[in-house]
């Protein structure tokens, strides 16, 4: 517990070190729980991404670093690896793969990451993912920047 | 050496050098109490002082000098040269002694006796150094009657003998060694955790600032952080190898940490630090080996030392005991593997000794259903591969015999039983 908090502590005063550095991250702590954060993560330039900002949350465990934040979409996306309706993240590193290494930072990147490069053989939406393994990239493409226009970018007017 | 010789602070009880200190921690040990002064003809302190004075009977021990080379007593030397103007050693009568910061230590008799200690009286490598100089600085300067020290590279001060070539090199790699460490853990200082993301050297307790080295890599940890993450327990579809047991950050796989004060900057350091710790784990008695009552499972390869003692079950058989199953979830390959494991050790062992005996052909039905039941087991957890540990074979039903033999296939053992 104690451990837990003093390391999110730590990742609190380094993510506002570190603002300017990073412009497609932005992390920001719950007011009153530092185990609950949320982020605004751009998405990759030449994706079908680009343009949109995306909300994260993360629910942070008691035995962090040992065990994986838990991170999901808020925004709605059309991704091979994401699910549509919850936002569930399909990544190793927030399951299998965790090491206590990495920061809520750094797991930003890695999304970011996910998003420039989908994994379409593991899919949690199927229809993304079908898409992308028949080989229609036109389609996927066509079919995600429609969803960042609907729903990761600003309304116009 | 001077090891062998009570330390004069520690039998005061005030010791600041604690286990550093060049002189013996051990009661049992001889003091050198003796007076020096008094030896060299003047102890101001006469009958007060706290140390014995005898006369400079038995050569003294080089107390004084850590080269440990032997050099005759002052009194022997004086005695020697034919300019010395001290010939009688005997006690200088107790009204000529008076205590150093008395004014009438200003009194003739006394800067006489003074006199006696004039350098040039001796050999240049028999006189000690200025301790001034040697600290640091000399308030006499060039007007010193002593010699001053050369100039230790290391350390700076003026402690190096002149004329003493061994005292001076011990003296410089002791320094370098000294100076070495001091390097070493300001730069661990900085050094942070990549777990907990703070330094090492700063945590709250000081149980917790030490160092976790892995061996197969040179990412620094908290030893509580690395330990930790390697006995946490693994959630869903980790690994334990490719996982916990790998480096947080370039996940290269090390099977032992090594914990660590001090953080190293070469391969050398690193493998000193291992190495220490391994001597030091191979002088522990190991638990789960018992004095060759209990069964180890590492086996040869344990860090700690396995000693047989005499009417032990290893000195008895010259093998380890049984292992006692343990209470283990079932439905895992790996309870199966084990228990299985346990079981052949059961049979082998009695087995090999007689106490159950398989060559009863009594036995022999019963004997060929648990073999089916094990070999059902180690199957399913082998998928009949090729099993480099010892495995029970029965070759022929007939004769009931029981053969121990190594690398067997299993589907051979199976046609051999005619299932």
């Amino acid at each position: 517990m104690q451990t837990s908090r003093a390391r999110l502590f730590k990742e609190y005063k380094e993510v506002q070190r570190e603002k300017v550095a990073d412009p497609d991250i932005q992390l920001v702590c719950d007011d009153t729980n530092i185990f609950k954060w949320t982020a605004l993560i751009k998405g990759p330039s030449e994706t079908p991404y680009e343009g949109g900002v995306f909300q994260l949350a993360f629910a942070v465990p008691e035995p962090y670093p040992l065990q994986p934040p838990q991170v999901r979409f808020l925004t709605k996306i059309f991704h091979p690896n994401v699910h549509f309706k919850t936002g569930e993240i399909c990544l190793d590193i927030l399951k299998n793969a965790w090491s206590p290494a990495w920061t809520l930072q750094s797991v930003c990147r890695a999304i970011i990451a996910l998003m420039a490069h989908p994994e379409p053989d593991s899919p949690l939406n199927c229809d993304s993912g079908n898409l992308l393994r028949s080989g229609d990239v036109r389609g996927f493409n066509s079919m995600a920047r429609m969803y960042t226009r609907l729903a990761a970018m600003p309304k116009k007017g | 050496m001077s090891k062998r010789i009570l330390c004069k602070f520690f039998a005061h009880g005030a010791c600041l050098k604690g286990d550093n200190c060049e002189f013996s921690h051990d009661w049992k040990d001889p003091t050198n109490n003796i007076c020096t002064y008094y030896q060299r003809g003047v102890c101001s302190y006469g009958s007060r002082c706290r140390y014995e004075h005898v006369k400079a009977s038995r050569p003294q021990p080089s107390a004084s000098s850590s080269s440990g080379v032997p050099r005759p007593s002052p009194t022997l030397a004086s005695n020697l040269l034919a300019c010395a103007p001290v010939t009688d050693v005997s006690p200088v009568p107790s009204s000529c002694s008076k205590p150093a910061w008395s004014l009438d230590s200003l009194h003739q008799d006394s800067v006489d006796e003074v006199d006696t200690f004039v350098p040039g009286t001796a050999k240049p490598e028999e006189q000690p150094i200025c301790s001034f100089a040697a600290a640091g600085d000399c308030p006499r300067g060039d007007e010193c009657p002593h010699i001053h020290g050369d100039i230790c590279p290391t350390c700076g001060k003026r402690c190096l003998h002149p004329f003493r070539p061994e005292e001076r090199e011990e003296h410089k790699k002791v320094c370098e060694k000294k100076h070495n460490q001091l390097e070493a853990l300001k730069r661990s200082q900085e050094i942070e955790c990549c777990v907990c993301l703070e330094r090492v050297l700063s945590k709250a307790t000081p149980a917790e600032r030490k160092f976790g080295v892995l061996t197969e890599c040179d990412h620094a940890f908290c030893i509580g952080c690395i330990r930790n993450w390697r006995s946490s327990s693994p959630s869903t579809g980790m690994d334990v190898n490719s996982t916990l047991r790998a480096c947080p950050i370039c996940r290269k796989l090390s099977y032992f940490v090594v914990p660590s004060v001090i953080w190293f900057s070469a391969p050398e350091e690193k493998k000193e630090i291992i190495d220490n710790y391994r001597d030091k784990l191979r002088s522990i008695d190991c638990k789960h080996f018992n004095f060759g009552d209990g069964n180890c499972p590492f086996g040869t390869s344990c860090f700690y030392k396995h000693t047989v003692k005499p009417g032990s079950y290893a000195w008895k058989y010259h093998m380890p005991p049984p292992r006692r199953p343990r209470p283990r979830p079932s439905g895992s390959n790996l309870s199966d593997v084990d228990s299985l494991v346990n079981m052949m050790g059961n049979i082998l062992s009695e087995g090999e000794y007689g106490s159950i005996g398989f060559e009863d052909s009594d036995d022999d039905e019963l004997t060929s259903t648990d073999m089916m039941m094990l070999l059902m087991h180690m199957d399913h957890a082998y998928h009949d591969g090729r099993l480099e540990e010892v495995v029970l074979r029965h070759l022929d039903a007939e004769d009931g015999q029981t053969v121990i033999a190594k690398e067997i296939r299993l589907s051979d053992f199976l046609e051999d039983m005619h299932i």
